[in-house]
């Protein structure tokens, strides 16, 4: 008793798994309900719910066609405009806004980014992608706006619009698409209204962050001067938190663009995400490549030009603005007969062929090597982790065969190791080790439901007590009775190795980037540049390389979501006050004494939202790794979409959500704790 | 006499769930206020504010002083009703605001309350002069008249030239220069300044206290003032009431407040004051038939004990005290001119 009580929370729960883990063990042989979730013990949730939202749908079906068909007028308005308009005069009104927003470098940008799309001959289906852009982006400002103006008004109504929004950004982008189309009908109105509601939640966030923060004086101050709630709203409220409005318009423009691009999976309209998928189908990597980088100069010209006018209040002569313009509209009226369509550009096509007949070269040539890191990665990484050593050991890879002995030593050496850590003190190190070498054993789709549900649940209570405990259970059975166990198992592995990676060369890049200025000089660009890149245009260079599968697939979970990782442990480590630092220097500590004792534990939390961020970046793109084959949730969400599933379309999103949100507030938890451990 | 221009009367100000019901609960099973306060803070909720009273007379410069946390802040809070009170009543010109309806309570601020903020409180989007015009704007004024007046109102402060200028590019002492002038914008009768010149560096906080002595010594509004520091408190108030823990615990005049403090913890405040530059001679004047008084170094009753000190340093015997018409008010013994210098040496 006395021991138990002296053990920490962390030793305890982790004792506490290696029991039920060794209990399982036992039980193996005499109990085949072990390892898989129960058949009998599922419902079927997905047909309930895919018949409730029918009738549901069937109820609104008319009023909803009805606002689709009001949609297709501004669309189709947009949509003329912009690619009837001669090309001449669309570049030169990005080029007068960028100067405006942000001087010469900014037109610069513009002028060469849109050229790019220009000679690229993919001008009209990147106008129609804009234009779906242009005319969800203000359904989604209004919706955010009004939610974040709602949230901040009703203190009571917060915590639900806090618990939604959470929700509408971890259900993963695929899980909006089914019922939409359900709803709408083939056709660009479902792109349309999927970015807008995964547009709006960032919007509603940084509305209600921004009017939150507005200084309590400054709204005293209105009060006092005896304006009215409306008055103040309008007049002080708003005005005052507009940057941080500001960036929620940024932050919305992006989503819009990305979920757009994603959005094409359905097809129907002749944009440039669809055309990326349509070459990437037809391995015709050259032409995708092409596609892709026209949507990254999309991006990263509306998230420059955006975001300096959210951050800078600087603006550039607006008369320079005028001329751009005047001179576009000269040019376009002067050269009315002689300008050829913008689709007939082809000036890349000969680098198109060139990267193509590169690229086969070099798969020719490098493919051996290139399959054999594939390969090893497979066999002696992921396969292990997602089936165990036990099935993943065959003699046709690893060179023999894994035998139940085998499994007695490697216990027996694990549990030894775990042992020895044990007693220098370290008990929940200890312990940890020996449940990780269980993991490897056994494989993480294969691991016995029991060990599931007690090792997230006791990690859910070190974190954050019996509460979480309760909620994480709870959400866990949910998706264990939908049937879809396995397929949860089979993400999580999949994510769980992506988060593992990141969390390891993020966190040592992010270390590397926090002592050395060079580094960073490099590495930043490239963080800055991956997150600007909508999440469909990662698989194009994975796919070039690697063809379809699990080991494509990872390698684009890592690179979407290593960002985060890098970013958020460099910005802990280098915001350590200075005091705190000039006091381990005068104490004598060397630099790295300062990084371990003094930095590296100041960081913890902000390290641990980073993973945290990580995390749920992971999940966001293994949705959209199904397209190139992976197998779990994303996969049921996918093959939902195609066959218009939408019960479980629902269910299955429903899930991976669930299994974000349980990470998300787990990692959240040890963060909160650290803070309060620091007292910040 | 007339009524007082703010009158509060029973004032609590309790934070927590449910805190209405819980502290009309702690006052029945409790015969005093501070028991009741323990009794609340016991059961986990925060009692800022414990049945407060006081007056604040027409034209006078009230000072509430105490050191943070003392609930100085919430009480003015509470006076303006920024925050709603949990008990006890307000009044402002007779007029209880706390039973004021929302409507009232803007049409109040619009004309009668102006209000200065510690870090000042100044719109980040709005221009100096739109900041002081603002409560013009609120009132419904045309925009010639908001700029005519915020204009005259900026210029009263010393800030003439920089009315185009934004927040941003002012300094500490600029901006609360811009508080002052917006809280008096639309001329209101009751003045509310909570530790306006606390985040201003000492300097430019003395600079700042003349010219509110100055510009208050013409418009004779009725003002509240918080502070956490003696020395000014010492300096601008008429009267003073100093806060602990939520309760008053005194309240008199900057004289009484320093010699004759009502326990120690108030005595604690005024050790480091120069208490002869604050009190004067009637505090320790004896008015019964003089004794023999050989010298007359021409004590006036309006003289503070360190300059009557300076003219009688070498003085043993009791010396006569004159009023200002020349009649002798009574007399003072030297010796307890210096005593009263040196109460708390100790």
């Amino acid at each position: 008793m006395t021991l138990l009580a002296r053990l920490t929370p962390g030793a305890r729960a982790a004792l506490l798994v290696i029991a039920v883990g060794a209990l399982c063990m036992a039980l193996d042989r005499s109990a085949n309900w072990l390892p898989g979730w129960p058949d009998a013990l599922t419902l079927p949730m997905t047909q309930w719910v895919g018949d409730g939202l029918e009738w549901v749908f069937d109820l609104i079906r008319p009023g909803v066609r009805l606002i689709s068909a009001l949609l297709e007028y501004p669309m189709a308005g947009v949509n003329w405009l912009l690619t009837e308009t001669p090309w001449p005069l669309v570049l030169g009104a990005t080029v007068a806004l960028a100067w405006y927003a942000g001087g010469l470098s900014m037109a610069a940008l513009a002028s060469v980014g849109l050229g790019f799309v220009l000679i690229s001959g993919y001008w009209v289906e990147g106008m129609n992608t804009l234009a779906l852009v242009f005319v969800s982006v203000p359904l989604a400002l209004i919706l955010g706006l009004l939610i974040g103006i709602w949230s901040n008004e009703s203190p009571r109504a917060r915590p639900w619009i806090e618990a939604t929004l959470d929700l509408m950004q971890t259900v993963p982008t695929f899980a909006y698409l089914t019922p939409l189309l359900l709803l709408f009908g083939f056709g660009p109105v479902v792109g349309l209204i999927a970015s807008a509601i995964y547009a709006a939640p960032p919007m509603a966030r940084n509305t209600a962050l921004g009017l939150q923060r507005v200084e309590a004086e400054v709204k005293e101050a209105g009060i006092m001067a005896g304006a009215t709630r409306a008055q103040q709203l309008i007049q002080v409220e708003i005005p005052a938190a507009s940057t941080q409005i500001m960036i929620g318009v940024n932050q919305a423009l992006m989503a819009a663009l990305s979920m757009v691009i994603i959005a094409a999976v359905i097809g129907g309209f002749d944009d440039i995400g669809w055309e990326v998928l349509l070459t990437m189908r037809q391995a015709n990597f050259g032409q995708s490549l092409l596609a892709g980088l026209v949507i990254v100069v999309f991006a990263i010209i509306i998230d420059r030009i955006s975001a300096r006018m959210a951050t800078s209040g600087q603006r550039f002569d607006l008369r320079i603005s005028w001329i751009i313009l005047g001179v576009s509209v000269v040019a376009a009226i002067a050269a009315w007969a002689l300008l050829p369509p913008p689709g007939d550009f082809a000036l890349l096509a000969p680098t198109v062929e060139a990267v193509d007949s590169g690229l086969s070269q070099f798969t020719r040539g490098a493919g051996a090597t290139l399959d054999s890191i594939k390969n090893n990665a497979m066999f002696y990484g992921l396969l292990p982790l997602r089936i165990g050593l036990d099935s993943a050991v065959l003699p046709f890879t690893w060179g023999f065969s894994w035998t139940p002995g085998m499994s007695w030593i490697y216990y027996g050496v694990a549990g030894l190791i775990g042992l020895g850590v044990a007693l220098t003190g370290r008990i929940t190190l200890g312990a940890s080790l020996v449940i990780l070498a269980g993991v490897f054993e056994t494989g993480i789709s294969e691991l016995p439901w029991p060990v599931v549900f007690v090792g997230v649940g006791a990690l859910a209570w070190v974190s954050g007590g019996w509460k979480l405990t309760r909620l994480v259970v709870i959400l866990l059975l949910f998706i264990a009775i939908a049937g879809l166990w396995e397929r949860a198992l089979l993400s999580l592995y999949l994510c769980g190795a992506a988060v593992l990676i990141c969390a390891v060369v993020g966190g040592l890049l992010g270390l590397l980037s926090a002592v050395s200025a060079t580094a960073w000089a490099v590495i930043r660009p490239v963080c800055d540049m991956l997150q600007t890149i909508p999440l469909f245009v990662f698989l194009i260079p994975v796919l070039m390389f690697f063809q379809i599968g699990e080991f494509s697939a990872l390698l684009a979970i890592i690179a979407y979501a290593i960002v985060p990782m890098i970013r958020y442990t460099r910005h802990g480590l280098v915001t350590t006050p200075a005091e705190l630092l000039e006091a381990a220097t005068s104490s004598g500590a060397t630099k790295w004494q300062t990084m371990k004792e003094v930095r590296a534990p100041y960081a913890a939390p902000t390290i641990l939202l980073g993973l945290n961020q990580t995390i749920l970046y992971a999940f966001a793109m293994l949705v959209i790794a199904a397209l190139i084959g992976t197998t779990g949730l994303g996969q049921s969400i996918y093959i939902a979409l195609g066959s218009a599933n939408v019960g479980l379309g629902i269910v299955a999103g429903a899930a991976m959500a669930i299994l974000a949100l349980i990470a998300d507030r787990i990692v959240q938890g040890f963060a909160e704790e650290r803070r309060r451990a620091l007292g910040l | 006499m007339s009524t007082p221009a703010i009158s509060v009367d029973g004032l609590w100000q309790v934070f927590g769930t449910d805190a209405k019901a819980r502290l009309k609960e702690a006052l029945g099973r409790n015969d005093t206020a501070p028991d009741a306060a323990s009794d609340l803070r016991e059961s986990g909720l925060i009692p800022a504010v414990q049945d407060a009273s006081f007056e604040v007379r027409e034209g006078e410069l009230f000072v509430i002083m105490g050191l943070s946390g003392s609930g100085k802040s919430t009480m003015i809070r509470c006076v303006s009703r920024l925050v709603e009170p949990t008990a006890g009543s307000v009044k402002i010109d007779g007029e209880d605001i706390l039973a004021a309806s929302p409507k009232r309570l803007i049409e109040l601020r619009r004309e009668k309350l102006g209000m200065v903020f510690q870090h000042f409180g100044l719109f980040p989007h709005m221009t100096v002069a739109e900041n002081v015009a603002f409560p013009l704007k609120m009132l419904g004024k045309s925009r010639a008249e908001r700029r005519r007046r915020a204009l005259e109102v900026i210029e009263m402060v010393g800030l003439d030239g920089r009315e185009d200028a934004y927040p941003r590019e002012l300094s500490g002492g600029q901006k609360q220069r811009v508080g002052i002038a917006r809280s008096l914008a639309a001329n209101p009768d009751t003045w509310f300044l909570d530790e306006p010149f606390s985040a201003l560096d000492p300097l430019i906080r003395r600079q700042l206290q003349d010219e509110f002595l100055k510009i208050q010594s013409g418009l004779n509004k009725t003002i509240v003032f918080i502070t956490h520091d003696i020395s000014e408190a010492l300096k601008l108030a008429d009267r003073i009431a100093i806060m602990r823990d939520g309760r008053i615990v005194q309240i008199g005049t900057p004289a009484q407040i320093v010699l004759n403090p009502v326990d120690d913890y108030v005595r604690e405040f005024s050790r480091d004051v120069a208490k002869g530059r604050h009190a004067r001679l009637d505090s320790v004047l004896h008015t019964d038939t003089p004794p023999q008084m050989p010298d007359d170094p021409k004590l006036r009753l309006d003289m503070t004990l360190e300059e009557a000190l300076a003219n009688c340093m070498s003085l043993y015997e009791p010396v006569p005290v004159w009023d200002d018409r020349g009649r002798m008010a009574g007399y003072v013994h030297p010796s307890d001119l210096a005593a009263a210098l040196q109460v708390d040496r100790s």
